[in-house]
């Protein structure tokens, strides 16, 4: 059982070099994919993955030698909010560059990883047979249902416009 | 069928490290296979992402207003499961899906810190919009309504591993801390767990595509709902639903990363101080009333 949850959603690649070379291979593959997509010019969203994966490199850094016991994903949302604020001086380098990367080509890459890592569950999942299957789907849909309807009230309650 | 087939690897185990299983396991293994020089799962993912982005997004019309929409990510993440299960693609076995696994824990940070340049860049957005936000999260609790069907098939205290949350890694480590490794508490969530991997972002992913066309609901509530509390259903989400609402990307990415940090770091408390108790009051209240015979047990006395 220990193999079924070894971190799926967690930092967890130690070595910084073997951090860097990873994130090197990342962001080639998301710039490739950027530019077959979305045509976005690839030297300009280079860039901006390297801002993305220095910010990450520096949060799962400080994950490990910064003796609290917060996850990366804090340190790595942190820093990344702060660069970007209005006002700060990073920001318009990092708006220009960043927005070059569309999010969904980091999505596709990613999910590319996370479908092959997932075969190694698929045993598991086999054995545990329908109830449960429709037990989860029923799950995941009550939770995005029940948070996607309290925001909706909420938003028309305070008045947001729809936009 | 069986619920105790997942109880095989039992091995005793300190409930006390449960949050750092993770870590230390994937660290180890990263750290002994150099996971960059692993060109053949590099490769087949450059081929899949060059596929993927080549067929582009595809639209199905099922009626005249309402279309499924199938975008890259769907097809990077089947073709992936499918290398992986397919018996003769020999290039891509169980370590390249373990280093897969390891990596992907890295590239979770990319996507993260894509999503908080958003957010920094709205924030004034998001204080405007902070009670939606917040109280948005206490929408997931919503997942206690499914326990009366757990109990209706035949789970037990299963039922409350089950139901108490969405069941991913915080989830998984909450319960185990509180009930034990071998509990039915914990049976229920790893089996959640499994199926939510597998199925998972999939599922999703379609849940959101038809929901755009048939909920009339404001873009931001879609935005916040997507974060769930688990980085790639989040990312499965997001997709579609920057689709359908062209023009408002920054908005949308903002809300959806800010509600994504928000499950992560309020999440847990909201399971621990709310679901758990209440989940353990209906139980006891209706269990009685509705439920059937064990199926686990029923399985073991065969």
């Amino acid at each position: 059982m220990s193999d079924l949850i070894d971190g799926s959603e967690n930092v967890s690649v130690h070595g910084i070099f073997n951090w860097i070379l990873l994130l090197i291979i990342f962001s080639i593959i998301t710039v490739i994919g950027n530019f077959l997509g979305y045509k976005h010019p690839m030297t300009d969203s280079l860039v901006g993955m390297g801002i993305l994966s220095l910010i990450t490199l520096l949060g799962v850094w400080m994950e490990r030698y910064i003796p609290l016991n917060v996850s990366s994903i804090l340190y790595i949302s942190v820093m990344g909010i702060i660069i970007a604020l209005p006002g700060m001086p990073t920001s318009d380098f990092v708006l220009y560059y960043v927005s070059k990367i569309e999010l969904l080509s980091i999505v596709t890459v990613f999910l590319a990883y996370v479908g092959i890592g997932m075969g190694k569950s698929w045993d598991e999942f086999k054995a545990l047979g329908w109830k449960a299957i429709v037990i989860t789907i029923l799950v995941i849909a009550a939770t995005y249902y029940g948070a996607a309807i309290v925001a909706h009230i909420v938003l028309v309650l305070t008045g947001v416009p729809a936009v | 069928m069986g619920m105790e087939r997942i109880t095989i690897p039992d091995k005793e185990r300190k409930t006390t490290s449960v949050e750092h299983i993770y870590r230390e396991k994937t660290d180890k293994r990263i750290l002994k296979k150099n996971p960059w020089r692993d060109y053949r799962l590099h490769g087949t993912v450059l081929i899949l992402v060059v596929i993927a982005e080549l067929i582009g997004t595809i639209e199905i019309p099922i009626t005249k207003d309402v279309a499924i929409t199938i975008m890259p990510l769907i097809y990077t993440i089947v073709f992936g499961l499918a290398f992986y299960l397919i018996k003769p693609i020999k290039w891509i076995q169980r370590k390249q899906a373990r280093i897969a696994e390891g990596a992907m824990m890295l590239f979770i940070g990319v996507l993260i810190a894509k999503l908080a340049v958003s957010s920094g860049q709205s924030i004034g957005l998001i204080f405007e919009m902070g009670p939606a936000l917040i109280l948005q999260e206490l929408g997931h609790l919503a997942t206690i309504l499914v326990l009366p069907i757990a109990l209706l098939f035949g789970f037990k205290r299963e039922s409350i591993g089950m139901t108490n949350s969405i069941g991913r890694e915080p989830d998984v480590a909450v319960i185990v801390d509180k009930y034990g490794f071998n509990s039915p508490e914990s049976r229920g969530v790893f089996a959640i767990f499994i199926v939510g991997t597998v199925i998972g972002t999939i599922f999703i992913s379609f849940l959101v595509t038809l929901s755009l066309s048939f909920l009339p609901l404001h873009p931001y509530a879609f935005a916040m709902a997507s974060g769930v509390g688990s980085a790639s259903m989040n990312a499965a989400a997001i997709g579609p639903t920057l689709a359908a609402f062209p023009g408002l990307e920054t908005q949308i990415e903002a809300f959806a990363g800010f509600s994504n940090l928000l499950s992560f770091c309020v999440g847990i408390y909201i399971v621990i101080f709310i679901a758990i108790p209440i989940i353990e009051r209906v139980y006891n209240w209706l269990e009685p009333k509705i439920g059937k015979d064990s199926v686990v047990a029923q399985k073991e006395d065969e």
